[in-house]
C-alpha cells in the first residue's frame, strides 16, 4: 500500500488512504511539534537569561526580608513562570485532542464502510477496505501523535516546575 | 396340342358350313361322290393351305417370340446393370450426405460461436469507453449478434479485426476528441484522454459513460484532488512520457458510486433530531467562546496598559481596581493591606471565570449526545432487523448512518470546545495569576519608590 517511489509519495499515499481527518491530524501534529520545539528552544536559551536577570534584580535590592521583598519576589517568580508556562496548556489541549480526532476519523471511516455496504452490499470486501483504512489510519495517527506529545508535555511541565523551585530557592530571603 | 384343337374346331366349322347345301336331294350319286371328292379334295387343299398358313403364322410367331425373348433378355441385362449402378449411386449418395452433414455441422458450430462471441463483445462494447473512440463498430457487432443467417466472410473478418483492436486499445493511453455532457446537460466537444478501458478524463475532470450513451458524462462529484491533478498532468504530458495514473479497475462503476456518496448536508440530515441538538449546542458554544475571547482580550489589554502605568490605577480593569485598594488607603498596615487585596482579588475572579465552565460542560456533553444518537440509531436498526430481517443491508443503513453521524457530530463539536476551553481557561488563569500573585508585588514596588512608604517598610 505504501510502496511509493519516494518517501513524499508514500506520505501522500498514506494521507489519501486515511481521508480528510488525517490531513487535519497532520496540521495538528505540525502545530503541536512547532509549539513543543519552540518551548524546548525557549527553555534552552531564554530561561537562563530570565533567571539571571531576576537574580541580578534581586541582588541589587538592599532589602531581602520585609513584606515588600516577599511580595516582590513572589511577583518576579510568578511573572517568570507565567512566561515559561505560556502555551503549555495549549500543547496539553492539542495532545488531548489527538485521540479524539483519531476517533472522529474512525467514525467517518465506518460511515464510509456502511455507505459502501449500502451501495454494493456485503459481498464486496475490497470496496469496504478503503473505508476501513480511512477508519483505522486516523486512529493510529492520532495515537502516535498523542503518545509522542504526552512525553514532551510532562517533560516541559517538569522543567518549568524545577526552574520555578530553583528560582524561588535562589532568591534568598533572610 | 392347342394347334390340333384349333384344327378340329376348324373341321367342324367347315362341315357345318357345308351342311346347308343338303336340303336339295342329289341328282346323282357319282356326281355327288365326285362332288364330295372334289369338295373333300378342295377341303383338303384348303386345309393344307390353312395348315400351311398356320405353320407360316406359327413360324412368324416363333420368330417374333424369339425376338421378344431377345428383347426381354436384353432388358433384364440392362435392368441388372442399372440396378448395380443404382446401388453404386446409393452408396455414393450416402457417403456424400455424410460428408455434407459433417461439413455443415462444423459450419453451424462456427455460426453459433460467432453469434455468441459477437453478442458478448457487443454487450461489453456497449458500456466500454473504447467504443466512443471507435463508434462504428457497435452497429457491426449488434448486427452480427442478432443475425439469423450465416455471416459473410467479410463480416467474420471484421469481427476478428474488431476483437484485435479491442485488445490493442485496452493497453493504450489515447487522446481523442469526443462529446462530453456536463452537469447542466450541455454537450461540448472536449479532448478526452482514455486510459485503456478503465478511465477517461478531460483535463482534470473524470468522465464516465452512462450505459450505451453516445457521449461521455462529466461526474458531478469528482474524486479527490490528488487524482484529478494526476489526470491533468497526464492530459498535459507529451506522448511517450511515462506517467503515474489512477485507473478505475471496475471500468467506471466505482466512479459512478462516487456520485451517490451523500454530501455533507445529506449526512447531517441523517443525524436526526439528536444531530440537530448537537449542532445547536455547538453553535451556542462557539458564540459563547467568541464572547469570552472578546471580553478576555479587552480585559487583558487593559491590564497590560495598567501594568505600564501602575501609579494611576483606573477603575475600568480588575488590576486597576485591586491597585486602588492601596492607592485609596496608602497608610494601611501590610497585613491589613494583604487581606484587603485578597478580598479585592476574590471579587474580580468570578467575572474572569464566568461561563467558561459552560464550554467545559459542552465539551463533555457533545460526545454524550453523540452516544445517545448512536444508541437511538442502533435501536432503529434493530427495529428494522426485527421487521425485515438482515437480508438487505440497505434497510439497516438509515439507522446505522444516524448512529455514526451523531457520533461524528458529537466529536466535531467536542473537539473545538476542548480547544477553546483550554485556550480561554489559560487566558483567564493567566489574568487571575496576575491579580493573585503579582498585584501585591506591584504595590510593594510602588510603595518602595515613595519616600513615606520607605519609612514604613522598615517596620
Amino acid at each position: 500500500m505504501f510502496e511509493g517511489e519516494n518517501p513524499l509519495q508514500a506520505v501522500m499515499t498514506f494521507l489519501d488512504a486515511g481521508g480528510p481527518v488525517v490531513y487535519a491530524l497532520l496540521v495538528l501534529a505540525v502545530v503541536l511539534w512547532t509549539l513543543i520545539l519552540e518551548r524546548l528552544m525557549y527553555y534552552r536559551w531564554q530561561m537562563p537569561t530570565d533567571v539571571k536577570r531576576c537574580m541580578a534584580d534581586w541582588q541589587a535590592r538592599p532589602d531581602h526580608h520585609s513584606w515588600h521583598a516577599h511580595k516582590i519576589k513572589q511577583r518576579r517568580v510568578s511573572e517568570a513562570q507565567r512566561h515559561w508556562r505560556a502555551r503549555l496548556s495549549l500543547i496539553k489541549a492539542l495532545v488531548a485532542l489527538c485521540p479524539m480526532m483519531g476517533l472522529l476519523g474512525t467514525v467517518t471511516g465506518m460511515i464510509h464502510v456502511f455507505h459502501v455496504m449500502a451501495v454494493l452490499g456485503t459481498g464486496n470486501a475490497r470496496a469496504m477496505a478503503a473505508g476501513i483504512s480511512t477508519a483505522t489510519l486516523p486512529t493510529m495517527a492520532g495515537m502516535v501523535i498523542a503518545i509522542s506529545g504526552l512525553y514532551f508535555v510532562s517533560r516541559l511541565e517538569q522543567r518549568v516546575q524545577r526552574a520555578r523551585h530553583h528560582l524561588h530557592d535562589q532568591m534568598v530571603t533572610h | 396340342m392347342r394347334r390340333a384343337c384349333a384344327m378340329a374346331l376348324l373341321g367342324i366349322a367347315a362341315f357345318t358350313a357345308v351342311a346347308p347345301a343338303f336340303p336339295q336331294p342329289p341328282q346323282d350319286l357319282d356326281a355327288l361322290l365326285q362332288k364330295t371328292r372334289d369338295a373333300r379334295a378342295s377341303d383338303a387343299r384348303g386345309l393344307d393351305e390353312r395348315v400351311q398358313r398356320f405353320r407360316d403364322e406359327r413360324d412368324i410367331r416363333a420368330t417374333e417370340m424369339r425376338e421378344a425373348q431377345q428383347r426381354r433378355d436384353a432388358a433384364v441385362a440392362r435392368s441388372e446393370s442399372l440396378l448395380a449402378e443404382f446401388d453404386e449411386n446409393e452408396v455414393a449418395l450416402t457417403e456424400g450426405q455424410t460428408q455434407l452433414d459433417a461439413r455443415s455441422g462444423n459450419l453451424g458450430e462456427v455460426f453459433g460461436v460467432v453469434r455468441q462471441v459477437s453478442g458478448d463483445f457487443a454487450s461489453q462494447s456497449q458500456n466500454s469507453i473504447i467504443t466512443l473512440e471507435h463508434p462504428a463498430r457497435q452497429a457491426r457487432l449488434d448486427q452480427l449478434a442478432t443475425a439469423n443467417a450465416l455471416p459473410s466472410a467479410e463480416a467474420l473478418e471484421q469481427l476478428w479485426l474488431d476483437l484485435l483492436q479491442e485488445i490493442v486499445e485496452t493497453g493504450k493511453v489515447s487522446r481523442f476528441s469526443a462529446p462530453v455532457v456536463d452537469a447542466r446537460g450541455a454537450v461540448t466537444d472536449a479532448e478526452v484522454v482514455r486510459v485503456g478501458p478503465f478511465t477517461a478524463t478531460a483535463g482534470a475532470r473524470f468522465l464516465v459513460r452512462e450505459s450505451a450513451a453516445e457521449a461521455f458524462t462529466a461526474l458531478s462529484a469528482q474524486p479527490p484532488r490528488g487524482l484529478r491533478q494526476r489526470a491533468a498532468t497526464l492530459a498535459a504530458a507529451p506522448s511517450g512520457e511515462v506517467q503515474r495514473v489512477d485507473v478505475d479497475p471496475s471500468r467506471g462503476a466505482l466512479l459512478g458510486v462516487l456520485v451517490q456518496t451523500p454530501g455533507i448536508a445529506e449526512r447531517i440530515q441523517s443525524g436526526g433530531w439528536v444531530g440537530a441538538v448537537i449542532i445547536a449546542l455547538g453553535l451556542a458554544g462557539v458564540l459563547l467562546a467568541l464572547e469570552r475571547f472578546i471580553v478576555l482580550a479587552r480585559v487583558g489589554g487593559r491590564i497590560r496598559r495598567q501594568r505600564k502605568d501602575i501609579a494611576a490605577p483606573t477603575g475600568d480593569n480588575p488590576l486597576g481596581r485591586v491597585l486602588q485598594v492601596y492607592t485609596r488607603q496608602p497608610e494601611l498596615e501590610p497585613e491589613t493591606l494583604e487581606l484587603k487585596l485578597d478580598d479585592a482579588v476574590l471579587r474580580e475572579i468570578p467575572a474572569l471565570e464566568v461561563r467558561l465552565v459552560w464550554l467545559k460542560i459542552l465539551a463533555a456533553v457533545a460526545p454524550l449526545l453523540g452516544l445517545l444518537g448512536t444508541v437511538t440509531g442502533m435501536i432503529l436498526t434493530f427495529q428494522q432487523i426485527t421487521l425485515f430481517g438482515t437480508g438487505d443491508p440497505k434497510l439497516m443503513a438509515g439507522g446505522i448512518s444516524q448512529a455514526l453521524v451523531t457520533t461524528v457530530l458529537g466529536l466535531i463539536v467536542a473537539i473545538p470546545m476542548v480547544l477553546l476551553h483550554a485556550m480561554l481557561n489559560a487566558r483567564s488563569k493567566g489574568l487571575i495569576q496576575v491579580l493573585e500573585e503579582e498585584s501585591a508585588g506591584l504595590i510593594a514596588e510602588q510603595s518602595e519608590r515613595r519616600p513615606q512608604g520607605q519609612a514604613r517598610v522598615g517596620v
